[in-house]
């Protein structure tokens, strides 16, 4: 695991903004952390990153413990936390500049993590010129500043319009390509669900599920494909006795089957093999239907 | 690790620089000092002939004396009181400024360590304080020696002390030395209190608060006070004045560095213990 959390508590006050989480974060995964405002996502994301001091448990990084050891546990990490704040009166290139001089590495990267991110052209605008989505922009370069291994994103594409988050998507995926972990904490699930191999869901401040993506979403038993498919009752005895089928029933005239994402195209193959004309399949589940099955909310 | 230090210092004096409150304290000495410069060397010529008539006929007097040394020296005297307000300005500003505009979040996230953060801090708060205190320096010995001239220092301290040319340039160097230390105590009693919190009006207000306190205790004449008054920091801010004095006393000077040193410790200990401990919600 490149990333752990043990027994983690805070509260601040009377409330307990984060109540005994303990996660484990897969080298190589690009892992969604989702959960209501209030929840305790962003307490949890400080935590990881040291910016407050959990009361109880601890966080590792590479197996280097972030409140004993801090310079050592975020030596190969990148964050971003909410809101891309600079120092607004200097331009991007001297904040990147200041931050690699407080890494004492990374000046060859300046070049290359604006070029990334889109903003070569305009490196010595001051940051006080730039759009918010521009500024969440330079969020992303200065976190991939030090070149990490762990990239932790809180809300990485607020203030981004569709082309933006499409973007900072594809960037994503490239960056897990490279080899990077990504965890990320976003309110768009269906963002999540297209970037994530991983999700966790808390709720006040407890855990309320974690695991793979994929996983999760058949396991509980609301990953549902709608087949549209004749004859309906061929198909049927057809899928029925396979045991990676979890559920299927007939619905409105067309099949509703519980089976992991990875299996539908066999689905398609067995049952035209068998002579049944498939019409369409949609899938009918999505992360939304399990996020809101566990927190009983209408977002995150 | 030097070079490391050398680094955020750097990048914290890039910040005070960028910052328009940092520049109210060198834009109040540039405008003042001349006007005050101007006043000297168009209203001061009464003064001087008085002076010049009755030291005339006891003492040799080379130069003038209404020069800039005792124009640097009235002016210390009158600007003593107010500098705190221009050094808080900054200093209120060193760590709070971060948090209120929350770039907490993308200094504290990397592998440096808060402590290594907070002394760079504070060493460009002293930075800019000592250049804030020589640019007062600059303006009032170096503008002031070309508008009025030089000549020997004549201060009064029980009874008349005349420093020649050559040694009032000591005095006044060991005078400005002393007074950035003392400027320095208060920039780091701003810092602690910046330290705290994520507004910088509020260390300013604290700062200045206290230093008050402090002369108000000094100046209300009752036994209580009077015994409180060798524990208070604020007595030794006159320090700078013991350069002045034949001969120097270096035991009152140590003395009241001593108990400064002291309080900065004090000081500096509390900002690392609520620094190190704080949470960064901003």
């Amino acid at each position: 695991m490149i990333l752990e959390t043990k027994n983690l508590s805070k509260s601040f006050g009377p409330s307990k903004a984060v109540d005994n989480l303990s996660l484990e974060i897969p080298e190589g995964s690009v892992f969604g952390f989702l959960g209501p405002n209030g929840s305790g996502k962003s307490t949890t994301i400080r935590m990881m990153t040291d910016l407050i001091r959990p009361d109880e448990g601890e966080v590792f990084i590479q197996g280097q413990s972030v409140q004993k050891k801090h310079q050592k546990a975020l030596g190969k990490v990148g964050a971003f936390i909410e809101r891309a704040d600079f120092y607004k009166h200097l331009s991007a290139k001297t904040n990147l500049e200041m931050l690699a001089r407080m890494d004492g590495k990374g000046y060859s990267q300046i070049p290359i993590v604006l070029e990334r991110v889109g903003l070569s052209s305009r490196a010595n605008d001051k940051v006080k010129h730039y759009s918010q989505g521009m500024r969440q922009r330079l969020g992303i370069a200065q976190a991939l500043l030090a070149k990490p291994k762990l990239l932790i994103l809180d809300e990485p594409t607020n203030g981004l319009d569709p082309q933006g988050m499409k973007e900072v998507r594809d960037l994503i995926k490239e960056l897990n390509n490279e080899g990077i972990t990504i965890f990320i904490s976003s309110h768009l699930l269906n963002e999540v669900q297209k970037m994530c191999t991983h999700v966790a869901i808390i709720f006040e401040g407890k855990l309320i599920t974690s695991g793979s993506m994929n996983t999760l979403l058949t396991e509980s038993e609301i990953f549902t494909t709608e087949i549209s498919v004749e004859p309906i009752e061929k198909a049927k005895s057809i899928l029925y006795p396979l045991d990676w089928i979890i559920k299927c029933d007939e619905r409105n005239g067309v099949l509703m089957v519980n089976t992991s994402q990875d299996k539908i195209s066999d689905i398609i193959f067995i049952l035209v093999q068998n002579g049944c004309a498939v019409n369409s399949v949609i899938s009918k589940t999505s992360l939304e239907d399990l996020y809101l099955s566990k927190t009983g909310t209408n977002g995150a | 690790m030097a070079l490391d230090m050398i680094g955020l210092i750097h990048n914290e004096l890039l910040k005070i620089i960028g910052r328009w409150r940092s520049y109210i304290g060198f834009i109040g000495i540039a405008i003042l000092m001349p006007l005050i410069l101007w006043g000297f060397s168009y209203g001061g010529g009464e003064i001087h002939d008085e002076y010049a008539s009755e030291l005339g006929n006891n003492f040799l007097i080379v130069g003038s004396i209404f020069n800039a040394f005792l124009a640097t020296y009235i002016v210390m005297n009158a600007f003593w009181i107010h500098m705190p307000f221009l050094v808080a300005l900054a200093a209120g500003d060193a760590v709070a400024a971060e948090g209120a505009s929350g770039t907490f979040r993308i200094i504290l996230t990397r592998s440096t360590s808060r402590i290594k953060i907070l002394f760079a801090k504070l060493f460009a708060t002293w930075i800019y304080t000592a250049l804030l205190i020589l640019f007062l320096a600059f303006m009032s010995l170096g503008i002031g020696s070309l508008w009025l001239g030089s000549g020997d220092l004549i201060v009064f301290d029980k009874g008349i002390l005349i420093l020649d040319q050559s040694e009032a340039w000591v005095r006044m160097a060991l005078s400005f030395g002393l007074a950035i230390f003392v400027m320095c105590v208060v920039a780091t009693l701003c810092f602690m209190f910046s330290a705290m919190v994520d507004n910088a009006i509020g260390p300013i207000v604290g700062a200045i608060f206290l230093i008050v306190i402090g002369y108000i205790i000094m100046a209300i004449p009752i036994e209580l006070f009077e015994k409180m008054e060798p524990y208070i920091f604020v007595t030794y801010f006159d320090v700078w004045q013991q350069a002045f004095k034949d001969p120097i006393p270096w035991d009152h000077i140590i003395k009241s560095l001593s108990i400064l040193v002291i309080y900065t410790v004090g000081f500096i200990g509390i900002s690392i213990a609520v620094f190190l401990k704080r949470d960064i919600k901003s």
